[in-house]
């Protein structure tokens, strides 16, 4: 535990961390969510001189962004060093510092294989025959495991290196568990894609139309990545909306 | 009684995909569920859920980026396919959900923009304590009732879609099935491209493959 900070207050900062995204905005971004999560434990640290609580809090207030579930190892960090006495532009660049690679160490590790990863998982066991419910409650019991063991490892790992935390997230490797990661993603990708092909009322019960169809816009999507999601949505869509069109006229 | 308790589940998942905790309650799968649950039918609930789950596989609130949004989308697209048991509900409520969820993803966007006006200015005035909290949790609130709101119109309009169109439909449930595969396919697609490609991810995307047809035979 860093002086001077209880361990109420730590706590208190911790779980408020969760709440970070709730006023996300294009001017601050998470500014007043990270100076919300902040202030118990700067009310503690600067309490009794309500300048320098206000000036704290304003710091804290200013433009920052990080993945939510990474935001606690700045957090954390911020905590350390406005506890140790750290100077304002120290904190300031600190944060500066370590937004960009909390960001995309985040978006890639979480967004980009963990939450996809575990989406997949579920669907393919249930594609396979698992009760709905049961695929949904895996999914978020897995899921959250990974979340939560996540974001006490970072604010944790914050709190207790304060400005030399980037040594500890190097030593991490989250790139390397993010590679991991997606290379079982693509196991399970495939996983899924072999479920809904044989499944119970899946493509190949569809009849060949929809299978080569289907085919056709994962080979879309392969090529032309993101920009394949409209299109495809939006003719599933239209076809839809033709067809009930149909049907109300005929 | 019942358009109530859906739009304050709509708003609570809503509070759930960005702004209170993240657990992904909020994602189709799990949302299908709790919806279904609700209406006293969580398999069916989850069987939608479970198609725009494979469509927004892809959908994440990466930064300040314009997602749409899939909590709202299941809610809407699972009341309105148990507004009945025609064939054409479900690809009906589905396309809903999928245009329901772009509507309340722009929803999402208006919504950071107020947030970037009743946010506390950084280097103006002096804030305080309750300068802080009171506009961050007024931000969870104006989060919550959006999802509330949105849902709720969502609804309306989606029962109103099903109940009004789901007549005489041409396609057998296997063909409704295959046509909305046929999209989820494109996201199937895009996530292995973002792994690595399949070039790079022939071997492990095949074993895959096998494993899961030889798991399809014999679970």
């Amino acid at each position: 535990m860093t002086a001077d900070l209880s361990r109420g207050a730590v706590v208190s900062a911790f779980l408020r961390s969760f709440l970070i995204q709730g006023s996300w905005n294009y001017h601050t971004m998470l500014g007043s969510g990270f100076a919300f999560s902040m202030l118990p434990g700067l009310r503690q640290l600067y309490g009794s001189e309500p300048a320098a609580l206000d000036a704290s809090l304003q710091r804290h207030l200013e433009h920052f962004n990080a993945h939510p579930y990474l935001a606690g190892v700045a957090l954390g960090a911020a905590l350390k060093l406005e506890a140790e006495g750290a100077d304002a532009e120290t904190v300031r660049r600190f944060k500066l510092a370590v937004r960009g690679p909390l960001g995309s160490l985040g978006d890639a590790l979480v967004w980009a294989a963990w939450l996809p990863g575990v989406s997949v998982l579920a669907l393919a066991l249930y594609w396979m025959g698992l009760p709905g419910w049961w695929a949904a409650v895996l999914f978020l019991g897995i899921y959250n495991v990974g979340h939560i063991a996540l974001r006490l490892w970072g604010f944790r790992v914050g709190l207790t290196e304060g400005r030399t935390v980037g040594r500890k997230l190097e030593q991490a490797n989250l790139t390397g568990w993010t590679e991991r990661l997606k290379a079982g993603l693509a196991l399970l990708l495939g996983l899924l894609v072999g479920a809904v092909l044989a499944g119970d009322g899946g493509l190949v019960a569809s009849g060949a139309l929809w299978t080569a169809a289907a085919i056709a816009a994962f080979l879309a999507g392969l090529l032309v990545g993101h920009h394949a999601w409209r299109p495809a949505a939006a003719t599933v869509v239209a076809v839809i909306g033709i067809l009930a069109a149909y049907g109300m006229l005929g | 009684m019942e358009i109530v308790q859906l739009s304050l589940l709509g708003g609570l998942l809503a509070l759930d995909g960005t702004s209170v905790g993240q657990f992904m309650f909020s994602r189709p799968l799990v949302a299908g569920g709790l919806v279904g649950w609700l209406l006293g039918d969580p398999a069916s609930g989850v069987a939608v859920g479970a198609v725009l789950e494979l469509y927004l596989l892809v959908s994440f609130p990466t930064g300040g980026s314009r997602f749409p949004e899939g909590a709202t989308a299941t809610v809407v697209a699972v009341a309105a396919s148990a507004v009945t048991d025609a064939t054409g509900a479900l690809p009906l409520a589905v396309a809903v959900g999928l245009v329901w969820g772009q509507l309340a993803g722009a929803s999402v966007t208006y919504m950071r923009r107020l947030n970037s006006r009743l946010a506390p200015e950084p280097g103006r005035g002096h804030p305080g304590p309750r300068g802080i909290w009171v506009p961050h949790l007024r931000a969870v609130l104006v989060d919550f009732l959006r999802g509330t709101v949105v849902t709720f119109l969502g609804v309306l309009v989606g029962r109103a879609i099903v109940s009004g169109m789901h007549g005489p439909w041409a396609l057998s449930p296997s063909d409704s099935v295959g046509l909305l595969l046929v999209g989820g396919a494109a996201s199937v697609g895009i996530l292995l491209r973002d792994v690595g490609g399949f070039r790079r991810r022939k071997t492990l995307f095949a074993a895959g493959l096998a494993l899961g047809i030889l798991g399809v035979r014999f679970l």
